[in-house]
């Protein structure tokens, strides 16, 4: 049965959905600003007004997103009187908007520049000068705010009051001089989520400082990944440049550069949030690589070094391995398999908070910083790193394990992605690819597997750890 | 006076508003009655059997309003008085907070048996200073005297009245935005549904009335329903207090009694226009209310059916009289100003509306008008009608098109010759005033 109708389809609703929800569900659109899926009602953008029939012969009118679905109810989205108001709504809107699109780093992605084509694109009927205001005006050290393109829907007020909890904004004056501030010097600064208000903002008022006239989105792609900030492992996109787009002036590197990371909505883990440090992976990825394998701290060839390390773990007697908590579960599966039998292996925790980082709340950072921690532990063990007398290999997967740890006397292999001091103290050094360059698997700490995929070729001279893993325990060669 | 009063029964002194002159007036005399003969339901019967309607603009029928809320569902009611008094030329609560503080109170502790409310708040307008020190002297008076903070009469109900100052914002007056005020917020008002006498207050059952109708209240009880009914006409019963003020030879308040001759109001009780002059125009009930020209006042009794029909409303009861060389594009101007300056910029409409109106106005005003910009201002108008959360912008939108479509002549006038047909007149007879 169906429960009412948009434009006389009959739509079904689940009980406590507004007009809009259902519409949505059913692929009936109606266009809005304000509303957003995860947070309260405002009502304030007044684009989505729908009529609904009285039974009377006439109509009457109100935002489908705030209206309660009442059975057999007839909703109208799309008559003329419909989206002549659409128009009238979006003129107002538009009236104290700069519609400088052309500079605009939400372009291409901005709901108002949608319906702004969809409703009207023509010239405005004001004659009256624009409302000027703030242009760039600092929320905080992440974030830049352009008043002129604001146009007070309040979904970034309603994030850091529901989602966040921060509260840190706030709409300040009235009227067409209403303006979004932090309540506070510094207090958006100590909202670990405020990225998020870049992506919600309907049009481009909210500017990420990092991602400030980087790429037009046009040029740019999104692969799904994971981050690995910490053990929530929440989905996200890295947005990298599109092969047809590539760069051959400029700096080149661009094409192989994360411009920027957006959450890749997924109700089982992250919602469609993630927090700042998640924004910040290329800050992990970019990092100087290791692209050159090392014997003893000489440069050697690759294939070379893999069968220097075959013979360090075929000539050892109590070897042992300390493996990255940063591997995907196709790496850990493998190394189980391959090695697992030879060497002792214990779970290293790769990394640590850094000074200042947020340990834990209640949102989605996690105290854990390693992504894959569960999955490890699952196959190795949480038993904390020791080595037993007489260890004479170590071989130490990923980052973050002081050496002078080490056994003394021990043989150490290194599997490593950057350029770190201890790289030249193995005995072998392997380089290894990173997250963005190979296909894999995390299991968050609840045990949820979420996928990440190549953004990036696997750089020169760097082998994927799962392709060691086999050679040390094979004979095959590894394709570097 | 013009017809009976109900509420300006009694001649001002510097003592009529303490409490022992109230109680000599028969004061919190309701408040016994009720308590010891009525049950609560009895109560909101009573003031449905009235059939008074709202004072405060909207004219909405009190006991619907109070029919939504059940005294006993288990969770707490709230009671507001609205004593933000903001509407332009309304100045009619200002009467009674300063002149009978005590009638309010006795009518909340009224309304909050009838509706099962503990703690009541009155939301008051920053500006109002004496007021605001005459309500709350009365209010400690109260306490004292055990009618407020204590059970009375035997049973268990107890109330607490607390006065909110608002800080000087328009839209804090309209009933939900006053509630988010309370609650420390932003006055923004709120969509509904839900309305708010189903989640109001802290999102409780919450009851918002205006401080003239709450003040009715103890009026009905005293006199009983069918007592009230016999003052003013079988759809407008009881009286309506008129803030009066313009060119007007004695503006004040006045308690008019609905259904008494408008013509005969203006010109025999409130002694004309200034200087005899001729009446231009109307505005009936705060400047959200259509403008009336003379000729439309002809004929009209005060009372709610007939404004309606004439196109305006009782709204407030703010009457702004406007004399014969009065600028009306001017005056339109002030009102457009007041809007945009006070519209809270929540919802799109209003808030880029207001200011638009704002500059057009301005722009013909200095003489630079195109013809299309009364269109225009007219197309805004009806871009705001039933768009946005709350009246205001409708309000705007009702006056800016009653104002062109009845002046128009002049409006065009002005863009014509670039300059008013009335030397930009707004202060007529004020001369006269100051002779006088």
């Amino acid at each position: 049965m169906p429960d009412f109708f948009i434009n006389g389809q009959p739509v079904h609703a689940e009980p406590g959905q507004t007009v809009l929800q259902a519409a949505l569900a059913a692929g009936h659109y109606i266009p809005y600003f304000c509303w957003h899926p995860n947070l309260s009602v405002a009502g304030n953008c007044r684009m989505c007004i729908v009529d609904v029939e009285d039974g009377k012969g006439g109509t009457w009118s109100e935002i489908a997103c705030n209206m309660p679905i009442e059975e057999g109810m007839k909703v109208l989205t799309e008559t003329e009187s419909v989206r002549n108001r659409r128009k009238e709504t979006l003129q107002l809107i538009l009236l104290n908007h700069p519609v400088d699109c052309g500079i605009c780093d939400k372009a291409g992605e901005c709901m108002l520049q949608d319906q702004h084509y969809e409703y009207h694109g023509e010239r405005p009927v004001s004659f009256e000068p624009k409302v000027t205001a703030t242009k760039f005006h600092s929320l905080s050290e992440r974030i830049v705010i352009d008043n002129e393109r604001c146009i007070c829907c309040s979904r970034c007020t309603r994030f850091t009051a529901e989602v966040s909890g921060s509260h840190s904004l706030a709409i300040q004056f009235r009227g067409d001089h209403s303006l979004v501030r932090a309540v506070e010097d510094g207090a958006f600064d100590r909202d670990p989520y405020s990225d998020n208000v870049v992506d919600i903002c309907p049009v481009g008022a909210l500017l990420s400082k990092d991602f400030m006239y980087r790429s037009r989105v046009w040029y740019m792609k999104p692969t799904p990944s994971v981050c690995p900030g910490c053990e929530r492992g929440c989905t996200v996109n890295i947005w990298h440049r599109k092969p047809e787009w590539k760069l051959n002036a400029l700096d080149p590197r661009r094409n192989a550069s994360i411009e920027r990371v957006t959450p890749l909505e997924n109700p089982a883990v992250n919602g469609p949030w993630i927090c700042n440090k998640g924004r910040d992976l290329a800050k992990v990825f970019e990092r100087p690589r290791a692209e050159q394998a090392l014997l003893k701290g000489k440069p050697a060839e690759l294939a070379e070094a893999v069968a220097r390390a075959r013979d360090l773990v075929a000539e050892a007697k109590r070897p042992v391995a300390l493996v990255s908590s940063w591997g995907s579960n196709e790496e850990l599966a493998a190394f189980k398999a391959m090695l697992g039998t030879r060497l002792a292996a214990f779970v290293k925790h790769d990394a640590v908070p850094a000074p200042g980082e947020v340990i834990e709340d209640d949102v989605l950072i996690r105290p854990g910083k390693n992504p894959n921690r569960r999955a490890a532990e699952a196959l190795f063990g949480a038993a904390p790193i020791s080595f037993p007398d007489g260890t004479d290999l170590v071989l130490v997967w990923g980052e973050g394990f002081n050496f002078a740890g080490l056994p003394r006397g021990a043989k150490v292999i290194f599997l490593n992605s950057y350029l770190q001091p201890e790289n030249g103290h193995a005995d072998v050094f392997l380089p290894i690819s990173v997250q963005t360059e190979r296909n894999g698997h995390y299991t968050n700490f609840e045990g949820t597997v979420s996928e990440f995929r190549v953004c990036f070729a696997r750089k020169a001279g760097v082998a994927d750890a799962e392709a060691v893993f086999a050679a040390l325990a094979t004979r095959e060669r590894v394709a570097a | 006076m013009p017809g009976t009063p109900l509420l300006m029964t009694f001649p001002v002194t510097a003592t009529s508003h303490l409490l022992a002159e109230y109680l000599a007036r028969g004061g919190y005399g309701a408040l016994e009655k009720a308590l010891t003969t009525m049950q609560p339901v009895d109560v909101t019967k009573e003031v449905t059997a009235a059939g008074i309607l709202g004072h405060g603009g909207a004219a909405f029928p009190v006991g619907r309003k109070w029919a939504v809320i059940k005294p006993n569902d288990g969770q707490p009611h709230y009671l507001c008085a609205n004593a933000d008094e903001g509407e332009p030329g309304t100045f009619k609560d200002r009467w009674i907070l300063e002149n009978n503080p005590h009638q309010l109170i006795e009518s909340m502790l009224l309304s909050g048996y009838a509706l099962g409310v503990r703690n009541a708040f009155v939301y008051m307008r920053g500006e109002f200073d004496m007021p605001y020190r005459r309500l709350q002297a009365a209010i400690e008076e109260a306490y004292a005297a055990g009618y407020l903070g204590k059970p009375l009469h035997g049973t268990e109900f107890v109330m607490d009245i607390v006065i909110i100052q608002g800080a000087g914002s328009y839209v804090c007056g309209e009933a939900s935005g006053l509630l988010t005020s309370i609650e420390g917020k932003k006055g923004y008002p709120r969509n509904r549904p839900p309305r708010l006498t189903v989640k109001g207050l802290y999102l409780r059952p919450t009851v918002v009335n205006n401080v003239e109708t709450l003040s009715n209240v103890a009026v009905i009880v005293r006199m009983g329903a069918e007592a009230f009914r016999k003052v003013g006409t079988a759809k407008s019963p009881g009286t309506q207090l008129v803030s009066i003020s313009g060119h007007i030879a004695k503006p004040g308040v006045y308690e008019v009694e609905h259904g008494y001759p408008l013509k005969k109001f203006l010109f025999e009780d409130c002694g004309g226009m200034i200087g005899g002059r001729k009446l231009k125009g109307l505005i009936p009930g705060g400047i959200s209310a259509k403008v009336l020209t003379g000729e439309d006042c002809e004929n009209l009794t005060y009372e709610h059916g007939v404004f309606d029909k004439a196109g305006s409303a009782l709204g407030s009861g703010g009457m702004i009289a406007i004399a014969e060389g009065t600028c009306m594009v001017r005056l339109l101007q002030v009102m457009l100003r007041f809007w945009h300056h006070e519209s809270c910029g929540q919802c799109t409409p209003c808030r880029e509306g207001m200011g638009w109106m704002h500059r057009i106005i301005d722009r013909i005003v200095s003489g630079q008008g195109r013809m299309e910009d009364l269109d225009q201002l007219i197309a805004i108008s009806n871009a705001n009608d039933g768009t946005t959360i709350c009246g205001m912008g409708d309000a705007a939108g009702y006056a800016t098109v009653g104002f062109i479509a009845k002046f128009r002549d002049e409006f065009e006038y002005f863009i014509q010759n670039k300059r008013s047909k009335y030397g930009g007149v707004l202060e007529v007879g004020a001369t006269e005033v100051a002779h006088a």
